[in-house]
């Protein structure tokens, strides 16, 4: 009984996380949006919540810590921006899985903090060039609010 | 006598490159990650006699940091080079690539082994995990595909691979021409340096098949 509470909780969660994925690529009309979360145990970063992907890859991508946009977001707790990927990017492509995987040419991704340490990241892709306004960095940044909101309830329960 | 010269040469700097390649990634494990662990022990050490919670939380952060560089040192390191063809064999080596592969592109491998292994020398099996990381890295970058089949064949003389995909292929000859094929011609060069053969076949809309050949015994 008390299990089925949780799972259903868990689930109510997870909906909730792809709601404001959904929301942010239905706002900013972009072609992927997705959460990176590090991992409890270990320092990893997978990809739970995306919306718009191709495919099922992302869900089997486990990213180190410092790699890749997710990665490196987390580790120096900054925004990142990729106009024309695999144009100037730092690294190799294959360091940038979600970018392979999705075949995203443009990515802005925020860091998602908790408890003041960045914990995961928040991404919008778009599968062509982009060039990414204020506005639309706002709209994100205000999507990250929404989505930290939900990572004490996340990083609870799992 | 150019072209022997000139295989000798191709052969050389590949080795030398390996050679290099494999020096590095063990001071990484063997030298940097054992000081790096040794710093890490005292750290904990420092932190069980501190008292001043606000420096005790410090010194805690500080080991933190300290093992997830002593893991990056090490993912580094096998990344470089895997020290497990040397211990644990070829097949071993390549399920473990397999591993990271599918966990840094999405891409789920079905490996198929036939035959019993057989030793074959360092050079070999390096010759084949190299050809076989660049098939697998080719088509995590360019078959638009979230499955591939790497199928490993022991035969009483010959070791053949066969790296394939379903994805979207490509028409050889056009790509050919266009030489957009370097990590194509490196496989090829590396399994020729070793007496061993590269064939690649691919067709739009039905993939790509990477067959690699190898005598096994002298």
């Amino acid at each position: 009984m008390e299990c089925n509470r949780y799972e259903q909780e868990k689930m109510e969660l997870n909906e909730l996380f792809l709601l404001d994925c959904s929301e942010l690529r239905e706002n900013l009309s972009c072609d992927f949006t997705g959460v990176a979360l590090q991992q409890q145990i270990g320092i990893d970063v997978n990809w739970p919540f995306v919306c718009g992907n191709r495919n099922e890859k992302y869900k089997h991508l486990l990213v180190r810590y410092g790699k890749g946009i997710a990665g490196k977001v987390i580790a120096s707790g900054s925004p990142m921006t990729i106009n024309s990927f695999p144009e100037n990017i730092l690294g190799k492509t294959t360091d940038y899985p979600i970018m392979i995987a999705e075949k995203l040419i443009s990515a802005y991704a925020v860091p998602l903090f908790w408890e003041g340490k960045p914990k995961g990241a928040l991404l919008i892709g778009y599968r062509s060039k982009h060039n990414f306004t204020t506005e639309e960095i706002n709209t994100v940044r205000d999507g990250a609010k929404k989505v930290e909101a939900l990572l004490p309830s996340y990083f609870c329960s799992n | 006598m150019e072209l022997k010269a000139f295989k000798y040469a191709s052969n050389y700097i590949i080795q030398s490159q390996e050679e290099e390649i494999k020096r590095i990634a063990l001071e990484l494990h063997e030298g940097i990650s054992q000081n790096l662990y040794s710093l890490s022990t005292g750290m904990e050490f420092l932190q069980s006699a501190m008292e001043d919670p606000a420096l005790k939380q410090y010194a805690n952060e500080m080991t933190e940091l300290m093992k997830r560089t002593i893991q990056e040192v090490r993912l580094l390191s096998v990344e470089l080079y895997p020290t497990t063809i040397d211990t644990l064999g070829l097949i071993s080596a390549i399920k473990s690539y397999i591993k990271l592969f599918t966990s840094s592109f999405g891409i789920v491998v079905d490996l198929q082994t036939t035959g019993r292994e057989m030793e074959i020398s360092e050079g070999k099996s390096l010759a084949i995990f190299r050809s076989c990381q660049e098939a697998l890295i080719n088509i995590a970058k360019y078959a638009d595909t979230s499955d591939a089949k790497l199928t490993i064949l022991w035969g009483l003389n010959t070791l053949t691979i066969h790296i394939e995909d379903e994805g979207k292929g490509f028409e050889l000859e056009e790509e050919n021409s266009r030489n957009s094929f370097k990590g194509i011609a490196a496989m090829k060069q590396r399994m020729t340096n070793v007496g061993g053969e590269c064939m690649l076949h691919s067709e739009i809309g039905r993939g790509t098949k990477v067959t690699l050949q190898l005598p096994v015994q002298d």
